[in-house]
């Protein structure tokens, strides 16, 4: 049986909120709870995936990372989308003026290079979840406000607006009614793209040790944890490893799918 | 020509600006006493007193007021005045030269390592498109594309440092640990430029003119290189120099990674030291490195496509 994509993109979207929300509660251990008599312990029937360098069980820490790894992704895409989109509307919306402040805006940050303005909010304000969300936020909004704007000018354009509008609909009913659907439908493919990104780029800053701290169980953090007893223990360095690509791969194959191409989008 | 030069430009400068104001900003709104931390990281933790905060105080002028520091600031930026770093004493520009050379030499490595690998499998792919080499080097990008470049790096020193310990795992002394790094960065990057290759030599393949050549008799392999190949290069070339954007993102992580002592590498080291104007000058660095390879590629493509040249003039 074929699903359709967007029914499937929408169930994965789904499938990953739910993981994020019940995985902790399925950490069979306390994530935090360290045991110094059994540390790097191989995979075995007590620790499925063995235990980490102070003895914590790798499997619970996996489960319980879900939200910080998953959730502040789809937080900070969702943000990212609403920021945007609004923008977006606001500039298709307002004459050649608002039009210009919204895009300069938008050029000025996309003139960073990818992570480095997460980089360097993160780290220049200490770390931690807000610094990061925010330093992600900021460098994700412009792509979906370009977007937006541009399917909203188009939109806007077309007849069946022109009609609402001689019709004597308000522009604000026009606009929810006629030209955000659209918007919406548009952008949810980069939405799905940029939360496989979004994952990445907080796994990567948890990495560098500028995003969040152990011993919180985020999935880059603890990579960077136990890096140092990779020759130890493989399979407890590859338990967060085989969590974020597997959600990156689940995500790109649905966004891919949703935009109709099996090919990686051209950068920018 | 000199529309896109004054774009990248405007865009540079709007960059040092927003960077300059975004380092300041952090500065004095960080919790904590900037000065004791400063004189924390010079002299260690043990040996900080009020006073060697004060000197700090005095030294680096942090004791103006706010506006007046601004002013300073800005105006020393744009005499291209980057300060001494509060952590080693030493001037920025010299720590940046020290490192920006090995951050070359691994982005150059890593992004020819790329091609190296993506020309030969788009090109294999795109000769056969839906054919079983095109689905595995189609698969292939997926999966790399889903992979953060830390976790190709850790899955290369697993295999081959670890495991085969035919190469070392991390530092810079030798050739040697040059090619992990370079093959994580080409692998990452190669992830993109696969299928930009592959679509391309599809693209190219497809054109009437190269029906043409075969109907009039030329072997496959023939038309295509004399009559698909150029234009199969303009989508390459022009990706090939955009990609040299992905280079910067992917040397922070990958230095980072293997203990490579690049700017990527000064960058998190100094962020996580709060070591600002050294922050500062990688920050912009890269910056304008990012506006020059922009405006190279917009010319580079300008160059390679006249339609678009004529689409460009006014």
């Amino acid at each position: 049986m074929r699903i359709a994509p967007p029914r499937r993109a929408a169930g994965l979207a789904a499938a990953i909120a739910a993981l994020a929300c019940l995985g902790p509660l399925a950490a069979p251990m306390n994530p935090l709870e360290q045991d110094l008599m059994r540390v790097m312990e191989p995979p075995g029937a007590r620790h499925w995936l063995g235990t980490d360098h102070v003895g914590r069980d790798v499997l619970s820490r996996v489960l319980a990372g879900a939200p910080y790894s998953l959730g502040l992704a789809l937080l900070s895409v969702g943000m990212s989308a609403s920021t945007g989109t609004l923008l977006g509307l606001v500039a298709a919306n307002s004459g050649a003026a608002g039009r210009a402040v919204v895009m300069r805006l938008a050029d000025l940050v996309l003139a960073f290079p990818g992570l480095l303005l997460a980089l360097l909010l993160s780290g220049l304000f200490g770390g931690g979840v807000l610094p990061m969300l925010a330093g992600l936020h900021l460098a994700m909004w412009p792509q979906y406000a370009r977007m937006a704007d541009a399917t909203a000018t188009s939109t806007l354009r077309e007849g069946h607006v022109e009609a609402a509008r001689l019709a004597g609909f308000p522009e604000w009913i026009i606009l929810l009614r006629h030209v955000l659907p659209r918007v919406l439908r548009t952008l949810a493919p980069l939405a799905i793209l940029g939360t496989g990104q979004a994952i990445m780029s907080i796994a990567a800053l948890g990495f560098l040790g500028l995003g969040l701290r152990p011993p919180t169980p985020e999935w880059g953090a603890m990579i960077s944890d136990l890096l140092p007893f990779l020759a130890e223990g493989v399979v407890q360095v590859a338990a967060p490893c085989a969590a974020i690509f597997a959600t990156v791969l689940a995500l790109s194959l649905a966004g891919r799918s949703l935009a109709g191409s099996s090919m990686p989008p051209r950068v920018r | 020509m000199l529309r896109a030069l004054a774009h990248r430009l405007g865009q540079a400068v709007a960059t040092a600006i927003a960077l300059a104001t975004l380092c300041f900003a952090a500065i004095h709104a960080l919790p904590g006493n900037l000065a004791l931390q400063v004189a924390a990281a010079r002299f260690g933790d043990e040996r900080v007193t009020q006073e060697a905060a004060d000197r700090v105080r005095r030294q680096e002028g942090l004791d103006a007021p706010l506006a007046l520091q601004y002013g300073r600031w800005m105006a020393g930026i744009a005499r291209g005045e980057l300060g001494r770093s509060l952590v080693s004493g030493r001037p920025v520009a010299e720590e940046l030269a020290h490192h920006a050379r090995f951050t070359i030499q691994l982005g150059a490595a890593g992004w020819l390592l790329s091609y190296v690998l993506a020309l030969p499998l788009g090109l294999v792919a795109g000769f056969r498109p839906g054919g079983w080499l095109d689905r595995a080097a189609g698969g292939l990008a997926v999966a790399l594309a889903s992979l953060p470049s830390f976790l190709v790096g850790i899955g290369l020193v697993t295999v081959f440092a670890l495991g085969l310990r035919i190469l070392p795992p991390a530092g810079f002394r030798t050739g040697a640990h040059m090619v992990l790094p370079a093959l994580t960065l080409a692998l990452s990057l190669a992830a993109f430029s696969i299928p930009v290759v592959r679509d391309a030599v599809v693209e190219a393949r497809a054109a009437f003119f190269l029906t043409y050549a075969r109907m009039k008799g030329l072997g496959a392999a023939a038309a295509f290189l004399h009559h698909g190949a150029r234009n199969a290069a303009i989508p390459v070339v022009t990706f090939a120099a955009l990609q040299f954007t992905l280079v910067i993102d992917g040397f922070v992580v990958i230095e980072t990674l293997f203990n490579y002592p690049g700017l990527g590498d000064l960058l998190v080291k100094s962020l996580v030291a709060r070591d600002v104007p050294v922050i500062m000058g990688a920050g912009l660095l890269v910056g304008l490195a990012f506006a020059l390879v922009n405006l190279a590629a917009d010319l580079l493509c300008l160059w390679l496509d006249p339609r678009r040249r004529r689409e460009a003039e006014p």
